[in-house]
């Protein structure tokens, strides 16, 4: 009975969540940049980040989305703000990727710190190319083609 | 990895997930009543509520209906009592209303209700274009039932070898089985409506 009720205060918690975030990664081949876009729940977010300020969401996104060039790199991310839509907070990175994407290694290891469950989704558009990427817990970074 | 293959892989960890009780509960109240020889009423019957949930979760995420997520909330428990309930009343179904053939339309109609609880979540992350990655989410969560029943009918046909073998006195062990499920479920589930009621 006792493991019976352990089974409905978890079910009571919280109703089903959705651990995930959504990485848009396109390049400007004008500006030679990766431009970034993450997509993540707010609140969730904000309970990692530590912080509401766009200082803390930066140094928070900065260290769990990496991306490291052909030699191993990593390529200095800039912060071009934070918009909220509803529940959704979208924020803005980009970086100096004189080479193009293709070839770049890619880290999302945001919230992991915080979910058993999280997975986080990279939709990297380039050229011809769109390619998704998935990264649960304990996964390495991966290479765009 | 395609963007389809990203979708099919989130749908299928998510219901997979142990935080997916309420939706793997639901589907194991709706086996509950299937042997294996059943399989095809069983797959006919998840295949409906999958149906159900993904015209929701597509309605919801085109911003064509709005839900609010407490009511959504309150009303998944009660379609899983709902499904005990019938569990425990409709003892032949031979004998049932329509030849007991409403379980799939029943399954459809929660099925809806279900949907629209992952609706809330998935509205806000997909943006146009949807059509891929909720395709993709939708097969997902369907394999990913697949395999919850696969699981659920080799742990139910376990139990009645186990109920046939040490208690054969208690008659049937289907009958036994649906009645030990169906209640369990159904105390979990009515202490969730009672959590989550939004009045």
């Amino acid at each position: 009975m006792r493991m019976l009720w352990a089974v409905g205060a978890a079910g009571a918690l919280v109703l089903h969540p959705l651990h995930t975030t959504l990485t848009q990664l396109s390049y400007d081949a004008g500006n030679r940049v990766a431009l970034i876009t993450i997509r993540a729940f707010a609140d969730d977010f904000h309970a990692a980040a530590r912080g509401v300020s766009d200082s803390a969401a930066f140094a928070y996104a900065a260290a769990g989305f990496t991306l490291t060039d052909r030699d191993g790199r990593g390529l200095a991310l800039e912060w071009c703000g934070v918009r909220r839509t509803g529940d959704l907070l979208w924020l803005c990175l980009r970086a100096p990727a004189p080479g193009g994407l293709a070839g770049l290694r890619v880290h999302a290891r945001l919230l992991f710190d915080r979910f058993e469950d999280q997975i986080n989704i990279v939709q990297a558009s380039y050229g011809a190319r769109r390619v998704s990427l998935l990264f649960s817990r304990g996964d390495l970074p991966q290479p765009l083609p | 990895m395609s963007e389809l293959q990203a979708f099919i892989t989130l749908g299928f960890r998510h219901i997979t997930d142990f935080e997916a009780m309420d939706h793997i509960l639901f589907l194991l109240v709706l086996a509950a009543i299937y042997r294996a020889r059943d399989w095809r009423n069983s797959l006919w019957v998840i295949s409906a509520f999958t149906v159900g949930h993904s015209v929701t979760l597509a309605l919801a995420v085109m911003g064509a209906v709005v839900v609010p997520a407490r009511l959504v909330e309150f009303l998944i428990p009660l379609t899983i009592v709902a499904t005990c309930v019938e569990n425990l009343f409709v003892r032949d179904r031979a004998y049932a209303w329509w030849g007991g053939r409403y379980r799939p339309v029943f399954a459809g109609v929660f099925g809806l209700v279900h949907g629209a609880g992952f609706a809330n979540y998935l509205r806000d992350l997909f943006v146009a274009p949807i059509a891929v990655p909720l395709f993709g989410f939708n097969v997902g969560i369907e394999l990913g039932q697949i395999v919850v029943l696969a699981l659920t009918a080799a742990a139910l046909a376990g139990f009645d070898r186990c109920v046939g073998a040490v208690a054969p006195r208690f008659g049937s062990p289907l009958r036994l089985r649906v009645v030990a499920v169906s209640v369990l479920v159904a105390v979990v589930a009515a202490r969730w409506a009672v959590e989550r009621s939004p009045w």
